[in-house]
């Protein structure tokens, strides 16, 4: 007879074994539906790590790659931390990026103050995109979830609106996009590479947001709430205050990814600026169990993904969507994963 | 009149997937078992059902591969909420990611292509009369299969002896548990009914309402979907008024555009999730949502060890 039991304690081993076999079993996994179209799964691996690791530009691009989903993950992690689901970091990094723009192309401000404006200005847009639902799950318990990423939708085609309208280019020909942004309102680069100056921004963001989340009681209220709202009462912690509060700095670092993928990469707000990397923020939170520090080595994970799925695209002409199997593929295998940290299979006789 | 009928005639049309889904959502939800993947498995359904009619030139072949579709995508769903008993927010949420990636892979080729469709049919007599005829019952085929539904999904739900204990499982599982009903059998079985129809659903849209295949063509229907549950308060009567009442919005957006009004198109895209978020806002408020949610929904249901 096969018989499922609870475990009265959990190998260490187990637990840290779990994401790496996770991972190894989605790339079997999504090996084999490479072979089902046709390409040597070995190949392909070997073309996504060769192209990501075996050069200056792949690396930088790898790092390029990396930190909008270090924010992303970030914007997900915090509010997960009191047991919220932000599905809008998608949105949030759109707003952001059109405050940005705005900013960018239309204020005029003293050089020097344009990108720290650009920031605040996109920081403030992502948190005002992501107050609406915080507010409307603290005050009326709306679905988080779905308000969130409905919301999504609205920002792109907010977006859209904007660059085949009022703020299309004059020198753009047809294409959706604005005018390129002046010299000043572009983030520094580096080593003649796409690398810029957001990508260290992105990290110290995580290990503030690691020192705040661990070291003030802030942080221990939104603990207490994600992992006991009703202790949390007994403690006199306000778990609406909390909810708003975390969801205002998911979108606040959301917003500055927007800010980010414009004056780093794109240099202008364009239609479809993010390949889904407010998407990618969820996976990642939940690898990193919302732990700001571990977000920035799993969100490594995903930009190797994304960098590797451009190498397919470009070697095998593979969609990049391959992405998005990975990253439901490797979630799904970790919970399946944690299920045997709890429970054992025994098969006795009888 | 005659606008005013084509767009009643429209609007069914194009609510037609979203009651298919609702309804599928709402036998699932009623078993306790909150499934927020339809955005994925409606893809699916949709790329599915689009392939296997193009394959064998036969659309209903087509519509029933994107049921069993829906029904496999809702079976991952089942194995990790019900058997391993896990957080169901974050399944349902990969197998959106697992639907539009699979689905973007697989379904490269297909875009552009035309299949064989779901030609309409008109009923006799009744598509002749004036104005009613030319807004009901000119429609395809699985237009009045949906329709049917509702009725059909209420009998089922609350007049016979399955649907009951679903609800009872959905409602208190414990209680139904000491009664001897199989919780884990209803809740598998629940959720893969519910995945069927969501597979429908993509099939309508690709095989009858849109005739083709693109990338993401369901464009958040599945999240509309889970919003037109709530607002329904989880009863199959509403969700008929819900989906059609979107579908609306949906075709009133392109006719606006269609008639010249100048408003930018994108800003007119975004009516129906604004008001997806206004409507459940109302139905929040109203309290609706505590009235009719199943008590256990989103809940695993671990069974005590006896020793």
């Amino acid at each position: 007879m096969i018989k499922i039991e609870r475990r009265h304690e959990t190998p260490r081993w187990l637990v840290y074994a779990i994401p790496f076999i996770s991972i190894a079993v989605s790339l079997l996994f999504v090996g084999l539906l490479l072979l089902a179209v046709g390409v040597n799964p070995v190949d392909a691996y070997m073309t996504m790590f060769s192209r990501s690791f075996g050069s200056k530009f792949g690396l930088t691009e790898l790092f390029v790659k990396t930190a909008p989903i270090v924010l992303t993950g970030l914007a997900v992690a915090i509010p997960l931390r009191a047991g919220l689901w932000n599905i809008g970091a998608e949105g949030q990094l759109y707003m952001g990026a059109f405050a940005a723009s705005f900013i960018a192309l239309y204020v005029s401000l003293p050089p020097p103050l344009v990108l720290p404006a650009m920031a605040l200005a996109a920081a403030f847009m992502g948190l005002l995109w992501a107050s609406l639902p915080g507010i409307l799950k603290a005050k009326f318990d709306l679905n988080e979830i779905i308000s969130t990423l409905l919301l999504n939708y609205v920002a792109i085609y907010w977006v859209d609106y904007l660059v085949y309208g009022p703020m299309r280019g004059k020198e753009v020909f047809n294409f959706p996009y604005s005018d390129i942004f002046p010299d000043f309102a572009i983030l520094p680069r580096f080593f003649g590479t796409r690398l810029h100056a957001g990508v260290f921004i992105a990290i110290i963001i995580a290990i503030l947001l690691y020192l705040v989340i661990k070291k003030t009681s802030f942080g221990f209220a939104v603990k207490v709430v994600g992992a006991n709202p009703k202790a949390a009462e007994y403690a006199g912690i306000n778990r609406k205050r909390i909810i708003i509060y975390t969801m205002l700095i998911g979108g606040a670092v959301a917003g500055f990814a927007g800010m980010m993928e414009v004056s780093g990469i794109h240099m202008r707000l364009r239609s479809g600026l993010s390949p889904g990397y407010g998407y990618a923020g969820i996976p990642v939170a939940l690898l990193a169990k919302g732990n700001p520090l571990a977000v920035i080595l799993s969100a490594f994970l995903f930009g190797f993904l994304y960098v590797g799925g451009s190498a397919l695209q470009t070697t095998y002409s593979i969609p990049v969507s391959i992405v998005y199997v990975f990253q439901a593929l490797i979630v799904l295998f970790i919970i399946g994963g944690e299920f045997f940290t709890k429970y054992t299979i025994r098969i006795r006789r009888g | 009149m005659d606008f005013i009928a084509s767009l009643i005639a429209a609007s069914i049309r194009a609510g037609t997937p979203l009651l298919f889904a609702t309804l599928g959502e709402i036998i699932t939800e009623r078993s306790g078992v909150l499934n927020l993947g339809l955005e994925g498995i409606m893809i699916m359904g949709a790329m599915t059902g689009f392939a296997v009619s193009l394959i064998t030139g036969n659309p209903w072949l087509g519509v029933l591969a994107a049921g069993v579709a829906g029904m496999a995508m809702a079976a991952i769903h089942a194995f990790f909420s019900v058997t391993l008993k896990a957080d169901q927010s974050v399944t349902g949420l990969m197998l959106v990611l697992l639907g539009i990636g699979l689905t973007g892979f697989l379904g490269r080729s297909y875009i552009g292509q035309v299949a064989a469709y779901i030609q309409p049919v008109k009923i006799p007599y009744l598509s002749e009369l004036p104005f009613v005829g030319e807004a009901f019952f000119n429609h395809d085929p699985l237009v009045y299969v949906a329709m049917l539904l509702v009725p059909l999904t209420w009998f089922f739900l609350f007049r016979t002896r399955y649907g009951m204990e679903i609800i009872a499982v959905g409602e208190n599982p414990e209680a139904a548990d000491t009664l001897g009903i199989n919780v884990e059998k209803l809740r598998y079985a629940s959720v893969l009914i519910g995945g069927f129809l969501v597979g429908i659903a993509g099939a309508h849209l690709s095989l009858a309402y849109a005739k083709l295949w693109t990338d993401g063509m369901t464009a958040g229907r599945g999240w509309i979907c889970l919003a037109l549950v709530i607002f329904s308060g989880w009863m199959p009567q509403r969700a008929l008024l819900g989906a059609y009442l979107f579908g609306g919005l949906d075709v009133l957006s392109f006719k606006l555009q269609a008639a010249g009004v100048g408003v930018s198109y994108h800003l007119l895209k975004m009516i129906p999730y604004v008001v997806t978020i206004l409507v459940l806002l109302i139905s929040v408020i109203r309290g609706r949502d505590k009235f009719g949610a199943p008590s256990a929904l989103g809940k695993p249901y671990i069974r005590e060890q006896r020793y």
